[in-house]
């Protein structure tokens, strides 16, 4: 066909592109107002102590190590680190006692490692206690200040196995229009004020993840996304992989997830603006309503 | 296309009755062949797999130059396996519908791991030798091209033999071919790119803005997956499977379970639960195929098409959570099973949604097609002709866009798809809008499909898994093969005593990346996008 020639089809078209991309308006509130609850069967562990009799089964189901059970019976201890936790369900299908149930929960986002880690009983090496509240206000105020509500963000994948890249993508559609909250996903780190970081940084990523983050101008936020972002994920313990962002770059904001549903990016995303409270402390989340109040930027 | 002339001894062409123009071979051809060969010939369930057999090293070559012409079989994959005194390689033909295929091997002593190069006549073994060469340090003799393919780092010895080793600090070099003359310029690309896409470097060679040539150099994410696997335990080795590509996950942990219930030789599943498995793989296929779309559309530019196409997209991985919990599905595909049954939901609900998504995709196709500003952009662009998919080996809807006629589901059916026939989309002309048209074409078939195994029983009631595996004596070997959104996924898996002793993956795209390097030649810099998304390869499913 010549460059010049019109197809044959479109010819006579009365093609209007109006009447063909109207429709419902599809994006959900969140997070401005309440999500969606996912749906399907739940699949974020969450552990009662008074009912586990430290079988350990789900430590051995578990496909990522992410569960402890030491000692057996009422006084063993059990530790489950949610940054290694790829939501399989795995550890609850097993679990004799019914003290693993899954629960919907997908608002996991923490500002320090620390909160990821579910903790019962008391098994030697406890965790240190979580930063005290004051400093995480007075770094929040601070990143309120320095981006006014407002991000640029420019996403790496530092070696992810694409799952990561179909939510982080997603956080673009109409469905969940990042653009709205004033949030950007740029073309260049030197238009960003963030690196969203999926993969468990390979070997071969390092020095191109490295160079993103030299490129990006200061004051920059990193956040950490996935099971791989945080620990490696399923590919932790590969001589081909440092095992999480936190080998290479200063993490802000760590979202768990195999991949984090595009719902748990975007409250992410505004826990590391400062604009929603983190909900998970010391493992726990808090019971009653689901989703966390929404802060004036 | 070019001729492949038939070159069977006199008994095996009198034989079949030879069609007067292309002849095609048929089972009875191959295991004429195989038999010559003296290839094993399995009976009992193991007798849907391949002809296996070793081959000695001497014959690597002859025996494979001759298998091409004469059986018209494609390499599938090749790879290497570490025998503590020596190194396998082992090579997979597959053909067409109704054959078994031939699996070969040839072993290689420690201190002369030298084997000739398929390479210069068969275009696909070129990166699976480099593999196997930079992984497990055979030669192959006379390659034309010895560079590393997936590791960036020297290694103090190959890092899949014995306890295999770490990448130390030095780079080592990678030289890319250059073109020279007035005006030709190089564009490098990557591996961080500017959208939300995998890494990967491309070098361009341009002179103006026509591409002359373009080089990819892959390996960004290579994460040792293969390696990961050895010595675990197979129910564990899902999730690995899941994570090769992850946005066809379903298609990953399928392939692989069936690889080891194959090497398990684990009976036949109860059929809710391999229509369950259909459904999953179903409705994962039109949210993967919906993204291409939504990516071709987004690449000239017409974001309010993109939107749609995405809207669509999110009802699909929307589906697939009520389903599985997991937007892509993970979790629920377990060896010998399912985690747990699908939940009991309406299947009218499901089967009206499954039409909504097929129909919704098709109108906005109708749309695309009436816009001549993109179809403008779409028609000639990155044209792969059906020699060159062919010659390369290439697999799925990108193969088929170019006339190839390949189809797993159909040529050779696995679980659910036994029972249902799949009608495989064509077309001819090998350019993005064949490309495009054959995704749709998909998504319809995928959404009727999806309704088929609905009324097979795929909701409630399958019969799920608790975590154990039969643990079985010796060494057993499995091969997994599923059509995923990308085309031909491949495992190849061998069990000792219970644990994973070596496990082989071939992602579709291992097949079709180099088709992107000849598919941008001659189009202009702007148009490599659009080349690229119609491909849609993936990058993490070559680097692993």
């Amino acid at each position: 066909m010549s460059e010049t020639e019109v197809p044959p089809e479109t010819r006579h078209s009365s093609y209007r592109p109006a009447d063909r991309v109207r429709g419902p308006i599809v994006t959900h509130p969140f997070p401005l107002g309440p999500a969606r609850p996912p749906a399907g069967p739940a699949r974020t562990p969450a552990h009662s102590a008074q009912r586990c009799e430290g079988t350990g089964a789900c430590a051995l189901a578990c496909p990522t190590q992410a569960i402890d059970v030491k000692g057996k019976g009422r006084g063993s201890s059990f530790r489950l680190d949610l940054g290694r936790c790829v939501f399989c369900r795995a550890c609850v299908e097993v679990c004799p006692t019914g003290a693993l149930q899954a629960r919907p929960d997908f608002e996991l986002a923490v500002t320090d490692l620390r909160d990821l880690i579910v903790m019962h009983g008391s098994p030697r090496g406890s965790v240190a206690p979580s930063v005290p509240e004051r400093m995480r206000a007075e770094t929040q105020e601070r990143v309120r200040r320095l981006f006014g509500g407002s991000l640029a963000l420019r996403e790496v994948d530092a070696g992810s196995c694409n799952g990561c890249e179909v939510e982080v993508s997603a956080l673009a559609w109409p469905n969940y229009d990042l653009e709205r909250l004033g949030i950007h996903l740029v073309a260049s780190p030197r238009h960003a004020d963030g690196l969203l970081v999926t993969g468990p940084v390979t070997v071969n990523m390092r020095l191109a993840l490295e160079k993103t983050f030299r490129a990006t101008p200061e004051p920059k936020l990193v956040i950490a996304v996935g099971a791989c972002g945080i620990s490696g994920g399923p590919f932790r313990g590969s001589p081909e992989v440092l095992g999480g962002v936190a080998s290479v770059l200063p993490v802000d904001v760590w979202v768990p997830g195999c991949p984090p549903r595009p719902e748990a990016l975007l409250y992410g995303i505004w826990l590391a603006l400062g604009r929603v409270e983190q909900r998970l402390r010391r493992g726990e989340l808090p019971d009653g309503e689901r989703t966390a109040p929404a802060r004036k930027a | 296309m070019k001729e492949i002339p038939y070159e069977g001894d006199e008994a095996s062409v009198a034989a079949v009755a030879l069609p007067a123009i292309r002849p095609v071979p048929t089972a009875a051809d191959e295991g004429k062949w195989a038999r010559n060969l003296g290839l094993k010939d399995p009976t009992g369930e193991a007798a849907r797999g391949p002809w296996t057999g070793e081959v000695p090293r001497g014959s690597w070559r002859s025996v494979a130059l001759s298998l091409r012409p004469v059986l018209q079989h494609r390499l599938a994959t090749l790879w290497g396996e570490d025998a503590r005194d020596r190194v396998r390689v082992h090579a997979l033909w597959l053909g067409g519908s109704g054959t078994r295929g031939v699996h070969l091997y040839a072993s290689l002593p420690e201190g002369s791991l030298e084997l000739p190069t398929l390479s210069p006549e068969v275009a696909p073994a070129l990166y699976f030798e480099r593999e196997v060469a930079e992984m497990f340090g055979v030669e192959f003799a006379g390659s034309p091209d010895t560079r590393p393919l997936l590791l960036h780092h020297r290694h103090r010895a190959p890092p899949m033999r014995g306890e295999g080793a770490a990448p130390e600090a030095d780079r080592s070099r990678f030289d890319f071919a250059p073109v020279e003359g007035e005006g030709v310029y190089e564009i490098p690309v990557g591996p961080v790119h500017a959208g939300v896409i995998e890494p990967g470097h491309f070098r361009f060679q341009a002179l103006g803005e026509q591409i002359l040539d373009l080089e990819v150099r892959l390996g960004y994410t290579h994460k040792g997956t293969e390696r990961l696997w050895q010595g675990r335990d197979p129910q564990k080795g899902v999730l690995l499977a899941e994570s090769i590509s992850g946005d066809h996950s379903v298609a990953g942990a399928v392939a692989y379970a069936s690889a080891v219930e194959g090497a398990l030789e684990t009976p036949s599943l109860p059929a809710p639960v391999e229509a369950a498995r259909g459904l999953l793989l179903e409705t994962e296929r039109i949210a993967f195929l919906l993204g291409d779309v939504s990516g071709i559309v987004l690449d000239v530019g017409y974001a309010a098409g993109a939107a749609q196409a995405n809207v669509l997209r999110d009802r699909a991985y929307r589906l697939l959570e009520s389903l599985t919990g997991s937007r892509l599905g993970r979790g629920t595909v377990r060896v010998g099973g399912l985690s747990r049954p699908l939940p009991t939901l309406v299947p009218g609900k499901i089967a009206r949604e499954l039409q909504e998504l097929a129909r919704g995709t098709e109108e906005l196709l109708d749309h695309v097609q009436g816009v001549s500003s993109i179809m403008d952009r779409l028609r000639g662009t990155g044209t792969v002709p059906l020699a060159v998919a062919d010659a390369l080996g290439m697999v799925g809807p990108a193969a088929r866009a170019s006339g190839a006629d390949r189809d797993v589901r159909r040529d050779r059916p696995y679980g659910a798809y036994r029972n249902e026939e799949v009608r495989v989309a064509r077309q001819d002309a090998g350019d993005v809008e064949a490309r495009l048209r054959v995704k749709v074409e998909e998504v319809r078939e995928a959404s009727r499909l999806a309704q088929a195994f609905l009324k097979r029983g795929a909701l409630g009631g399958a019969v799920s898994v608790d975590g154990g595996v039969p643990s079985v004596s010796g060494e057993r070997f499995g091969l997994g093969i599923v059509e995923s959104p990308r085309g031909e996924f491949l495992f190849a898996v061998s069990i000792d005593h219970g644990s994973l002793q070596r496990v082989h993956v071939r992602e579709p795209s291992f097949l079709n990346w180099p088709a992107i390097e000849y598919a941008v030649r001659e189009n202009i810099v702007p148009d490599f996008p659009l080349c690229n998304k119609s491909l849609n390869l993936s990058y993490s499913g070559f680097d692993r």
